[in-house]
C-alpha cells in the first residue's frame, strides 16, 4: 500500500499531504492564540483603572529574544535551502561543508537561548518581586514619605529633582498603571488622584526581610477515644517515632515545646493530633529574617497562630527609590511594613493580577510550542531521522520545509506577543 | 513464448501472494487490532468507544431519573452498587446525593456529546467510510490518525478515572460556567479540563488528517461535486473541529490556570462564596468563559448533525432507488451552514446581559441559519417523492430523522428569538429541543449508519427482524421521553434539579394548576412517565447490542460485496476490505446517486463504471 502524494504535490491542489496538514494544523494555532489574545483584549478593555499591571518588562531583553527567534527563523530556511541543493553536511559528515546540520544547530542554539533567557531570567526575577496593598491610606502615605523622601528631593534624575512625594509616585504610576491610550494625560491625573486618595496603590519592591513567629507548641489533653485500643504511652512512642524529638516533654499535660519555627511547629502539631493530643499554637517571640523569599501569598503573612499573624513585619526594598549606603553604593530605600496594615501581596506570578495571569499563559504556550519545535529539530538531526535523507531526499527536504513553516508560525506569534505585553 | 511468459507471471503472483502473506503475518495482534494505522480498524475501535460510552452516558442518566422521580428513595438494584463503588457519603444507602446527581447530569452532557457522539458519529463513520467513498488507500496521516485516537483513548481514561476520586468528577454541568466552575473545592472539574484538553487535541488530529485526506486523496475523476453528500458533510464537519476547538482549549488552559495556579481570568472583582472573600486578584469575566465555550460548542451542535444527516443522505438515496433530490443545493446549504456555525454562539447567551445590540445580532443570524437546515431537510424529504421505497432497517431509522430532527430544528426557533428564549432559558423546553436533535436525529443516523454499514466491515448483515423490534420501540420510547419535557418546560420546569421539581411543587399545597412558581400534578406526574419511558428504553437498546455481537459471527451472508446495490465506491472493495482497501486502481466516472439512470440494464451504475 502507498499513499499517493506523499512527496510530489497532487496537481490540481499543488500541494503534497504534509504542507498541506500544516496549513491546516496552523489555522487551528491561529484559532487558539486567536482565542488567547482575544481573552487579554477583552480582559483588559474590562479591567478597573489602576488594575492592569504592564510597563514592567524588560523591552530591551524583549527585543533581543524577539531578534533571536527571527534568526532562528532565518536559519531554518538556509537549513532547507541547503537540503534543496543536496547539502546535508555536517561536522561528522563528509564532506566537511558548510550545510543542513550547521544551519540547523544555529537555529537550535537560537531556540534554547530564547528559553534560557525566558525560564533562567525573566520569569525567576518575576517571582521574588513584590506588590503589596494596604489597608489604610494614612498608612500608605506615610510609607511612600518615609520610601520617596529623599529619592523625591535629593534625585539627580533630569525632571525630578525637588518634586513632592506624590508628584514622584505619580510620575512612574501613570506609567505602568493608567497608560491607557484612550484616555488623556487629564484622565490619567485623575485617575491617579482618585488611587492616591483611596489608597489603592500598591508598595513595589523585593522583600529584603521579615519578622517571622516563633512559634510554642503546646500539648493539651490526651483523648482515651481517638484510638481505640491505644494508649497514652503508645501514642507518646507514636510521637516520638515520627520524629517528634522531645521526650521529656510529653510527659506531662501543658508542657510546652518551645520556640519552633513554623515549619517544625505544624508539624509537631500535626503529630500530636494524629496520636489524638489536643495542640495548641502560640507565638512565642519573632525572629528576624534576612533573605528575598519568592511566592508569598497573603495567607501565608496573616496565617493566625494563637491570635498573632504569622509573620509581623516585613522589611521592603523600594521601586523607584534611590539612595547610597554607607558605602556610597546605590541602593533601594527600606521601609518596614507592618503586616496588619497588608491587605493583599503577591509576587509577579500568575495570581498577581490578569494581566500576570494572560502574561504567563500566553508567553507559557508559545515556550511550549518553541520546546516542541527544539525536539522536532534534534529528532531530525539525529540519525534516526536522517534515515529519511538517506532514503528519500525530497520527502525529507519536505519534511523540514514543513518544520520551517510551523516555525514561522511561533516566531510570529511572538511578533504578536511582544507588542502587547511589553510595550503598548 | 507466450507459455513461457505466463509462467512467469503466475510465478510473480504466487510470490506477490507470498510475500503479502508474509507481511500479514509481521503485524502481531497488537499492531493490527490495537495500535493500528489503518483507518478502518481505527473506525471500529472509535465506534466500539463510542458506541460504549452513549450507552454508559444514557445508564447515568437513567440512574438521575430515578432521583427525579422518587427523590430521597433508594434506587434499586443501582443504589447498592453505586454505595460500594463511590461511598456511603456519595450515595447514602443507595441514595443518590444532590453532588451525585450534579456529578453525573455534568458527566452526561460531557459522555454524551465529545466520548459518544463526536466519536461515533464523526470519527467512527469518518474513518472507516470517507477513505473507501473517495477511493483512497488509506487516510493521508495513517500515524497521525493512530495518535489521534489514543489522545481520545486517553482522555477518555481521565473522565472515567474522575469519578473515583474524593468528591467524584466534575459537577458544574457540561458547559463548566465560571466562577462556579472555578470555586468548587473538588478536583473532579480539574480532571474534566484535562481530560478536554485531551479529547480536543484528539479531534484536531482527526480533522486535520480528514481534511488532508479529502483535499488530497481522492481517485482520479473523484471531483468536488461527485462526492457523496456523507463526505461532504464529514468535510464541513472537520473544518468545525479545526476552527471552533481551540478557542475552548484556550478556554480549558484558562480554568485550569484560574484553578491551578490561582489566576482569575473568569473570576470578577469582589468574589465572594460562602461567606469569604475569595484571596483572588478579581478583574476576570465569567462572560469570557461562555463566550469561549459558546464559541466551540455552538458550531459542535453542528458537528453532532451534519454527520449524521449525511448517513441518512447516503441510505435514502440507496432505499428510493433514485438520486438526492438538489444534490446541489444539499452541499451548497452545507457549506453556508458552515460558514454560519461560526457567528451564531451568543444565542445561548440572552440571559447575562450582554446587551440588547449584541443579543438582536445573535437572533437575525440564528434565524439565518435556519434557512440552510430546512432547505437540507426539504431536499432529503423531497428525495423520498416517487421513489419505490425499501423499508428496511437502516431506512427506517432513517425515515424516522427526517420528522424527528425536524421538531427538534422546529422548536430552537423560539429559543432562537430573544424575547421568547427569555421564558424557556434553562427550562425542560431546552432540553427536549436540543435532545429531539441529537438523540433521535443523530442517534438514529449512527444506528442507521451501523445497521447500512455493518455487511461492509463483517461481511454479514444484522438481523433485520430485532433491528425492527429495535427501532420500534426506541422510535416510541424516545418520543414518551421528550414529548412530554416540552409541556414541563412550558410550564416553567428548570433544568438541574436533583428532585424533579418537587421543591417548587411544595410551594402550593394544594396542587392547583394556577399557582404561580408550582407545578401540577399532571407536570409532576410526567416525572415519573418520562423515568418509565427512559428504563423501557434502556431495555429496548438490549435486541440491538445482541444483534451487533452476534451477526458478527452468525449474521446471515451477504452474497455479493455490495449487499444494497449501491453506487458509491465503498461497495467497490472486498468485504471486508483489506488493508489498502481496493484490489484494482479506482476510476471515477460518474454522480454519486446513479439510481434507475433510464436505459441502464441495472437500476443503479456506480460511481466506478464507465459512462457509455
Amino acid at each position: 500500500m502507498e499513499i499517493p502524494y506523499t512527496v510530489k504535490p497532487r496537481p490540481d491542489t499543488g500541494l503534497y499531504n504534509g504542507k498541506l496538514g500544516i496549513w491546516l494544523f496552523l489555522a487551528s494555532e491561529v484559532m487558539l492564540f486567536g482565542a488567547l489574545f482575544s481573552s487579554y483584549v477583552l480582559l483588559r478593555v474590562g479591567a478597573e483603572p489602576g488594575t492592569w499591571s504592564m510597563g514592567l518588562m524588560n523591552i530591551t531583553v524583549g527585543a533581543g529574544n524577539t531578534m533571536v527567534l527571527i534568526a532562528s527563523s532565518m536559519f531554518v530556511v538556509l537549513a532547507w535551502a541547503e537540503l534543496k541543493q543536496g547539502n546535508l553536511s555536517g561536522p561528522w559528515l563528509k564532506p566537511r561543508n558548510w550545510g543542513y546540520t550547521n544551519w540547523k544547530w544555529l537555529t537550535i542554539a537560537c531556540a534554547v537561548l530564547f528559553l534560557a533567557v525566558k525560564w533562567s531570567y525573566e520569569w525567576p526575577q518575576k517571582f521574588k518581586h513584590y506588590d503589596i496593598w494596604l489597608n489604610d491610606a494614612a498608612v500608605l502615605h506615610d510609607s511612600f514619605k518615609k520610601g520617596y523622601h529623599e529619592t523625591a528631593s535629593h534625585s539627580s534624575d533630569k525632571g525630578t529633582k525637588g518634586v513632592s512625594v506624590k508628584e514622584y509616585v505619580e510620575g512612574f504610576y501613570t506609567t505602568r498603571y493608567f497608560k491607557e491610550p484612550s484616555d488623556g494625560s487629564d484622565g490619567s491625573k485623575a485617575k491617579f488622584k482618585d488611587a492616591w486618595d483611596s489608597g489603592t496603590l500598591a508598595l513595589s519592591g523585593h522583600i529584603n526581610g521579615y519578622e517571622e513567629a516563633m512559634i510554642d507548641v503546646q500539648v493539651g489533653q490526651w483523648d482515651a477515644n481517638s484510638k481505640p485500643g491505644v494508649t497514652r504511652d503508645e501514642a507518646k512512642a507514636a510521637v516520638i517515632a515520627a520524629g517528634g524529638d522531645a521526650k521529656q516533654a510529653l510527659d506531662g499535660v501543658g508542657l510546652v515545646f518551645p520556640k519552633l519555627d513554623y515549619d517544625k511547629a505544624k508539624r509537631m502539631e500535626y503529630l500530636l493530633k494524629q496520636a489524638g493530643f489536643k495542640v495548641n499554637l502560640s507565638v512565642a517571640d519573632y525572629e528576624k529574617v534576612e533573605a528575598h523569599p519568592w511566592f508569598w501569598r497573603t495567607p501565608r503573612v496573616n496565617e493566625d497562630i494563637g491570635g498573632q499573624p504569622r509573620v509581623r513585619s516585613i522589611v521592603l526594598g523600594l521601586d523607584h527609590s534611590h539612595i547610597q549606603d554607607e558605602a556610597g553604593n546605590e541602593v533601594h530605600q527600606e521601609i518596614e511594613i507592618e503586616t496588619r496594615h497588608i491587605s493583599r501581596l503577591s509576587a509577579y506570578e500568575p495570581k498577581h493580577s490578569t494581566f500576570f495571569g494572560i502574561y504567563y499563559t500566553i508567553t507559557g504556550l508559545h515556550a511550549a510550542h518553541v520546546f516542541g519545535g527544539i525536539i522536532v529539530m534534534l529528532y531530525n538531526m539525529l540519525p534516526i531521522g536522517l534515515a529519511m535523507w538517506h532514503k528519500d531526499r525530497e520527502r525529507f527536504t519536505n519534511r523540514i520545509e514543513t518544520f520551517g513553516l510551523f516555525w514561522h508560525f511561533v516566531d510570529l506569534v511572538w511578533i504578536f506577543l511582544f507588542p502587547i505585553l511589553y510595550i503598548l | 513464448m507466450s507459455d513461457k511468459a505466463e509462467e512467469i507471471g503466475t510465478q510473480e503472483t504466487v510470490e506477490v501472494q507470498h510475500d503479502e502473506h508474509e507481511e500479514h503475518h509481521a503485524h502481531s495482534f497488537w499492531r493490527t487490532y490495537i495500535f493500528s494505522t489503518d483507518h478502518k480498524i481505527i473506525g471500529m475501535q472509535y465506534g466500539f468507544c463510542g458506541l460504549a460510552f452513549l450507552f454508559f452516558g444514557f445508564c447515568l442518566i437513567a440512574t438521575m431519573r430515578w432521583s427525579m422521580a422518587y427523590d430521597g428513595q433508594a434506587i434499586p438494584f443501582v443504589g447498592p452498587l453505586l454505595e460500594a463503588l463511590l461511598g456511603n457519603n456519595v450515595a447514602p444507602g443507595g441514595v443518590m446525593s444532590a453532588e451525585l446527581y450534579n456529578v453525573f447530569g455534568a458527566m452526561h452532557g460531557t459522555i454524551m456529546v465529545f466520548m459518544g457522539i463526536v466519536p461515533a458519529a464523526f470519527a467512527a463513520f469518518g474513518n472507516y467510510v470517507v477513505p473507501l467513498q473517495i477511493g483512497a488507500v488509506d487516510m493521508a496521516f495513517p500515524r497521525v490518525n493512530m495518535a489521534s485516537f489514543w489522545a481520545f483513548f486517553f482522555g477518555c481514561v481521565i473522565m472515567m478515572v474522575s469519578f473515583f476520586i474524593p468528591g467524584g468528577a466534575a459537577q458544574a454541568g457540561w458547559t463548566s460556567y465560571s466562577p462556579l466552575a472555578t470555586v468548587i473545592p473538588t478536583d473532579g472539574q480539574t480532571y474534566w479540563l484535562i481530560g478536554m484538553v485531551m479529547l480536543i487535541t484528539s479531534s484536531l488530529l482527526g480533522a486535520v488528517n480528514f481534511l488532508a485526506t479529502i483535499i488530497n486523496m481522492r481517485a482520479p475523476g473523484m471531483t468536488w461535486l461527485r462526492l457523496p453528500f456523507f463526505v461532504w458533510a464529514q468535510f464541513i464537519t472537520a473544518f468545525l473541529l479545526l476552527l471552533a476547538f481551540p478557542p475552548l482549549e484556550a478556554a480549558g488552559i484558562l480554568q485550569l490556570m484560574d484553578r491551578v495556579l490561582e489566576t482569575s481570568f473568569f473570576l470578577p472583582t469582589g468574589l465572594v462564596v460562602g461567606g469569604q472573600d475569595v484571596d483572588v486578584s478579581g478583574g476576570g469575566s465569567p462572560l469570557l468563559w461562555q463566550h469561549l465555550f459558546w464559541f466551540l460548542a455552538h458550531p459542535e451542535v453542528y458537528v453532532l448533525i451534519l454527520p449524521g444527516m449525511g448517513i441518512v443522505a447516503e441510505i435514502i438515496a440507496n432505499n428510493t432507488r433514485k438520486p438526492i433530490w438538489g444534490y446541489k443545493f444539499l452541499v451548497g446549504s452545507v457549506v453556508v451552514l458552515g460558514f454560519l456555525a461560526f457567528i451564531v454562539w451568543a444565542h445561548h447567551m440572552y440571559m447575562t446581559g450582554m446587551g440588547t445590540v449584541i443579543s438582536a445580532f445573535f437572533q437575525t443570524t440564528t434565524l439565518l441559519i435556519s434557512i440552510p437546515s430546512v432547505i437540507i431537510l426539504t431536499c432529503l424529504l423531497v428525495s423520498l417523492w416517487g421513489g419505490s421505497i425499501r423499508f428496511n432497517t437502516p431506512m427506517l431509522f432513517a425515515l424516522a430523522f427526517l420528522p424527528m430532527f425536524g421538531i427538534g430544528g422546529l422548536t430552537g426557533l423560539p429559543l432562537g428569538f430573544n424575547f421568547s428564549d427569555v421564558a424557556l432559558h434553562d427550562s425542560y423546553y431546552v432540553i427536549a429541543h436540543f435532545h429531539y436533535v441529537v438523540a433521535p436525529g443523530t442517534i438514529f443516523a449512527i444506528f442507521a449508519g451501523v445497521y447500512y454499514w455493518f455487511p461492509k466491515m463483517t461481511g454479514r448483515k444484522m438481523s433485520e427482524y430485532w433491528g425492527k423490534v429495535h427501532f420500534w420501540s426506541s422510535l416510541i420510547f424516545m418520543n414518551l421521553i421528550f414529548l412530554p419535557m416540552f409541556a414541563q418546560g412550558m410550564a416553567g420546569m428548570s433544568r438541574r434539579m436533583s428532585d424533579g421539581g418537587a421543591t417548587y411543587a411544595l410551594a402550593n399545597p394544594d396542587n392547583a394548576d394556577v399557582t404561580v412558581g408550582a407545578f401540577s400534578d399532571t407536570i409532576m406526574g410526567m416525572n415519573v412517565s418520562i423515568s418509565a419511558a427512559a428504563w423501557a428504553m434502556l431495555i429496548a437498546q438490549l435486541p440491538f447490542i445482541i444483534n451487533l455481537f452476534w451477526s458478527v459471527k452468525h449474521g446471515e451472508k451477504v452474497e455479493s460485496d455490495n449487499p444494497w446495490q449501491a453506487t458509491t465506491l465503498e461497495w467497490e472493495t472486498p468485504t471486508p476490505p483489506p488493508h489498502g482497501n481496493f484490489i484494482k486502481e479506482v476510476k471515477v466516472y460518474r454522480d454519486p446517486y446513479e439510481y434507475s439512470v433510464p436505459g441502464a440494464k441495472k437500476d443503479f451504475s456506480p460511481q466506478s463504471q464507465p459512462a457509455k
